[in-house]
């Protein structure tokens, strides 16, 4: 990858424009596409039951990384054909333009990882399809094809952020940004159960990982916003997610269960299980981790970032399985559980804390300098 | 050029993909090809197995069906692993989604090779039963090792890992130091 593209004019600035605003909806809408057909799946599996290549649940799944992949395909070829022509190249549209193999195309930053991660979908869709013929359709977030398709999403939303970062100025841009971070932290929820086969005796790996995901975007909002809101707002946006997919994921569970004439499984409970991993406990360790922030000097953030992540890593991994046992109307873990749980989620929230304030400060700078437009 | 031929190759992975998956779109019949049979107290249960032999982490359907059908009758079931540590908690029998008139599990995979055992407790006009399927034998799974599959899968995440590394790299000497 050749991290400069020749040919490149300066772009006159438009500082009210929405240019590039249609393009990176589209991409952001592809990953919402994905969003929904996950949950809508996992609880397809949980209330209902049998699999197919072709259900509506996987449908939004697949239909969601190609409208993200066709889109960020789409603004490579236009950005390459205006390079081509000598056309100036404006880098609010997807971040500064980097050659691929060669200088062959020209290649926004966020499009290049958005579209890459569309790619990975495909391949890893792919070789799901030959699993699942070797395997059978046993409904499992947790295998190897699956994890890799939810972690190829999972670089598109990345490419989403950054997308966005890029038009940081616009309000559209800022807006997208918390957008994005939290249709990521609702995906992550998924993607920890990755985890599920490593054991680590008392400690849930699963909920570690999924506090790790949601310290490293709380802590990446508060870093990129620079001032108040930033946490909360993520944590805001993952809890309306949240409450709208309480209601959506049983209802289109049964919904198409119906319309295909297939029956709801006996003892079926309609938890809504995407929703149920999310952590509840978001908003508040969010407002607690805003005032924090704010205490030291701006030479000081990234130090108080490491306490601030094992603060809020200790909490949410030791509130996640009291969550869960209200929810399912489980017994309550022992002791010893939620203690070395957040125990463990305080360690990683610290790395999580440190990495998220470092990455926020890293997506501003994707804004293009003034001077470059 | 360059840019007709990428369209062209991603139209023909799209097209392959579509063409590979069209085989699974149907729900499959529930096909017993095995069958072994349980005496729960005073019930006779038979167990049928769509797959025989049995491997490790490929799915398949299981049957449970009492003599004289499930009417009026309920009850749970255990399966323990080979180790025996990660015991499952027992859940009702519930039935096949797929074959309504017996108790089953649908597309259901053993995670590990080794002896399992399904323990059965039964309820029903004839008063309570337990029963055992002792030393079900699960093969070896198929396929490339564990190991070499989580390796590819996660590709993605040392993509994403390479791409942060780039950038921190890049961007060290223009961010406030922590």
């Amino acid at each position: 990858m050749d991290l400069t593209v020749s040919g490149a004019r300066a772009f006159p600035a438009t500082r009210g424009s929405s240019r590039g605003l249609p393009a990176a909806s589209t991409v952001l809408g592809g990953t919402v596409l994905s969003l929904v057909g996950l949950t809508w799946d996992v609880q397809w599996h949980t209330d209902v039951g049998p699999d197919t290549f072709f259900t509506l649940p996987h449908l939004f799944l697949y239909a969601g990384s190609a409208v993200s992949g066709l889109a960020s395909l789409v603004v490579v070829l236009l950005t390459t054909a205006a390079q081509r022509r000598g056309k100036p190249i404006d880098p609010i549209v997807g971040g500064k333009a980097v050659g691929v193999f060669g200088r062959t195309f020209a290649a926004p930053v966020g499009y290049l990882v958005s579209g890459v991660g569309a790619a990975m979908f495909l391949l890893y869709g792919l070789w799901d399809q030959w699993w699942h013929g070797l395997y059978g359709f046993d409904a499992v977030i947790a295998s190897p094809p699956h994890i890799g398709l939810l972690l190829s999403v999972t670089v598109t939303i990345v490419g989403s952020a950054m997308v966005f970062a890029a038009a940081r100025e616009r309000r559209w841009g800022m807006i997208g940004v918390f957008g994005t971070l939290g249709v990521l932290l609702a995906f992550s929820t998924v993607t920890a159960l990755g985890l599920q086969p490593v054991d680590a005796g008392i400690v849930d790996a699963v909920t570690v990982g999924m506090t790790f995901f949601a310290v490293l975007l709380v802590m990446m909002a508060a870093g990129f916003l620079k001032r108040p809101g930033g946490a909360v707002a993520v944590a805001v946006i993952l809890a309306a997610v949240q409450g709208l997919f309480w209601w959506f994921s049983p209802w289109a569970a049964r919904a198409y269960a119906g319309l295909v004439d297939l029956p709801v499984r006996d003892y079926a409970a309609g938890i809504p299980v995407m929703p149920a991993l999310m952590p509840m406990c978001l908003i508040v360790v969010a407002a607690l981790l805003e005032p924090l922030l704010r205490a030291g000097s701006t030479r000081s953030a990234g130090r108080i970032s490491l306490l601030a992540g094992g603060i809020s890593g200790l909490l949410i991994a030791a509130c996640q399985p009291l969550q869960r046992a209200w929810v399912y109307s489980a017994p309550v873990p022992a002791a010893s559980t939620i203690i070395a749980t957040g125990v463990a989620g305080a360690v990683f929230g610290v790395l999580a804390g440190f990495l998220g304030w470092r990455f926020g400060g890293m997506l501003r700078l994707l804004t293009p300098a003034e001077d470059n437009r | 050029m360059n840019i007709r031929r990428t369209v062209l190759a991603f139209l023909g992975t799209v097209g392959l993909l579509l063409a590979t998956a069209w085989p699974a779109n149907a729900y499959e019949p529930v096909n017993i090809v095995h069958t072994e049979h349980v005496q729960a107290g005073p019930y006779s249960l038979t167990v049928g197995f769509s797959t025989w032999p049995i491997r490790a982490q490929q799915s398949l359907d299981f049957t449970f069906i009492p003599e004289g059908g499930i009417e009026g009758k309920s009850g749970t079931l255990t399966m323990t692993s080979p180790a025996g540590a990660r015991q499952v908690r027992p859940q009702p029998l519930a039935r096949h989604p797929r074959k309504r008139d017996v108790w089953g599990l649908d597309i259901k995979s053993l995670q590990a090779p080794g002896d399992w055992t399904f323990r059965f407790k039964l309820n029903g006009p004839a008063g309570s039963g337990a029963g055992e399927l002792k030393n079900l034998q699960v093969l070896e799974q198929p396929g490339p090792p564990m190991g070499l599959s989580w390796a590819i899968s996660t590709v993605p995440l040392f993509a994403l890992i390479g791409i942060a590394v780039v950038a921190w790299r890049r961007t060290r000497g223009r961010l406030v130091p922590a």
